[in-house]
């Protein structure tokens, strides 16, 4: 239902820095509803357990997703988030 | 309190990454690359104008030298154009920097023109547009940039950060 996870990396600040703790909503009922904005915690094949924000929701349900920073890792060269990889929303922060 | 008892678990059974990537190389980006390369493309329009205006034409040595300022122009050129596409595909964000499109449109326009002519006034603008695109690029970074004389030939003014 929630998992606690740490944040590496610092494309997501100021909101969220290395080191933060997040605490995520696995709940089915919560990621049926995602919308821009929300931070997600998502699974990608190639960079492994990923957190980013919803720029938009795409036709057909995928995740367009940005980091904060000019020089994040998105969608552009993520691709579309299929809504079967995420693994949750978050709901919670713990600043260092 | 809450921070400190997450700390502390972290730490004996550590907790699960999610990792906030940046993109890879993780923001290693510098038009430098480019601003040479167009230097060096109006060098070699230079060096092209200075043959043409010697007195050696129609002989082997003429032929090879102006061949070679012909590939090295359309080399670097082309790097330029690379270098660019690279930083505004992979750096630069369309909502956030939506008038840098027209320009990288611009420097392609003149990096093709570099290409197929030998016109130095197309050399210059190329680099006067990088010089542009090495601005805003740094202005996003927060570093301020200061114009200087490049220490070689051709010697045009350059846009370097002010590190």
């Amino acid at each position: 239902m929630f998992r606690i996870l740490k944040i590496t990396g610092d494309s997501m600040s100021p909101e969220f820095v290395d080191g933060d703790f997040v605490v995520i909503a696995t709940i089915p009922v919560f990621l049926r509803r995602l919308k821009a904005g929300d931070v997600i915690v998502f699974r990608h094949a190639g960079y492994g357990t990923l957190i980013k924000k919803v720029e938009r929701v795409a036709e057909g349900g995928d995740l367009i997703v940005a980091g904060t920073q000019a020089d994040s890792l998105d969608s552009r060269r993520l691709g579309p988030i299929s809504p079967d990889k995420v693994r949750g929303k978050v709901i919670w922060r713990i600043h260092k | 309190m809450i921070k400190r008892i997450l700390e502390a678990l972290d730490k004996h059974a550590g907790f699960e990454q999610a990792q906030a990537h940046c993109d890879i190389p993780c923001g290693i980006y510098d038009p430098s690359t480019a601003q040479i390369a167009a230097l060096t493309v109006v060098r070699m329009m230079d060096l092209m104008a200075a043959l043409e205006g010697g007195e050696q034409k129609s002989t082997g040595e003429f032929h090879n030298s102006m061949e070679r300022y012909i590939a090295v122009k359309e080399e670097h050129a082309e790097k330029a154009k690379h270098e660019i596409r690279i930083i505004w595909g992979d750096y630069f964000k369309k909502d956030k920097h939506p008038n840098v499109d027209d320009l990288v449109y611009r420097i392609m326009q003149l990096g093709s023109k570099c290409r197929q002519t030998a016109n130095r006034e197309a050399g210059l603008e190329f680099v006067a547009a990088i010089n542009e695109f090495a601005a805003i690029f740094w202005e996003t970074k927060g570093i301020k940039t200061k114009k200087a004389n490049a220490p070689y030939a051709p010697s045009l003014e350059m846009v370097y950060p002010d590190l």
